[in-house]
């Protein structure tokens, strides 16, 4: 039983060194970005303030492929901090863009991209 | 209790694998190698830019629109990074244009890296110039550029 404990012991440590670690990378990379210069605001809409993405949320909407429905994604995430101007890259497909701060590093936004009804792709936006 | 553990750690183990997506996408928007990628096109066309026909170089292929610069410089459309292909073509990603890719060819002197929105990405005599939306597979595919799009690579909005 003790061995038993210690065993797992040393995987919460091995885990939360795993940790540690992405995060300490993720703050040495920050650092190193050459442009370091605070991003211009992009929202064009406020929706709500309050809102953030949890890792859970943010583990479920990886896992969802693109071309899905928006409302499955929308399920999922619930109300964006803000809208993004609607693009049109392609003729005929307009594009609404939303964003969401993480939970666990608020200056790192996902951005979700809707055409329609349809989820096209999500990307990681830095220092906001 | 055991459940509960083996629970615990899939979280713990979720977690590490986000925060480790996280990190290469900071890493593949911050990092300035010189390294050309590779797209998955989902078009699989006999002839594309870059490649010859008896000996003569192809410029622009089906789906590239073919804009005459005369010298002058194309611009960043948004906040972004600008890579470029084995083609040597510019491939510009932008993270707050989730699923699309612009590809530039003919550019003289590709400025590669991080650009905010209106910065110079080099200039062209000819500019071809396509649009390329990710697949759910994950292939990219050339689509219609629109002219809004064009307007601002060709002016420093």
């Amino acid at each position: 039983m003790a061995h038993h404990d210690r065993g797992s012991g040393m995987k919460y440590m091995l885990a939360g060194g795993s940790v540690m670690a992405a995060l300490g990378l993720m703050m040495d990379i920050g650092g190193l970005m050459p442009h370091a210069a605070p991003k211009k605001e992009i929202c064009q809409e406020i929706v709500q303030p309050k809102a953030i993405l949890s890792r859970d949320q943010l583990t479920q909407l990886l896992s969802v492929s693109e071309g899905s429905d928006k409302a499955q994604i929308q399920q999922l995430v619930k109300t964006p901090y803000c809208r993004l101007p609607d693009i049109q890259a392609q003729v005929g497909a307009i594009a609404q863009r939303e964003a969401y701060p993480l939970a666990f590093d608020p200056q790192t936004w996902l951005v979700i991209l809707y055409e329609g009804n349809t989820y096209a792709g999500y990307a990681f936006s830095f220092r906001h | 209790m055991l459940v509960m553990r083996l629970v615990s750690v899939t979280k713990l183990l979720s977690l590490i694998s986000i925060l480790i997506s996280v990190l290469l996408a900071g890493c593949g928007s911050s990092s300035n190698n010189d390294e050309p990628i590779k797209l998955q096109m989902y078009q699989q066309w006999q002839l594309k830019p870059g490649d010859a026909v008896k000996g003569f170089q192809v410029l622009g292929g089906l789906g590239d629109i073919s804009i005459s610069l005369n010298g002058k410089s194309v611009y960043a459309p948004f906040d972004g990074r600008a890579q470029r292909d084995p083609q040597n073509c510019l491939i510009f990603s932008s993270p707050d244009v989730p699923a699309y890719l612009f590809r530039l060819c003919g550019l003289n002197d590709l400025r590669l890296g991080s650009h905010q929105q209106g910065a110079p990405l080099g200039s062209a005599s000819i500019l071809h110039f396509a649009t390329l939306r990710k697949q759910p597979d994950g292939t990219w595919a050339i689509v219609e550029p629109s002219k809004p799009i064009i307007e601002r690579v060709l002016s420093q909005t």
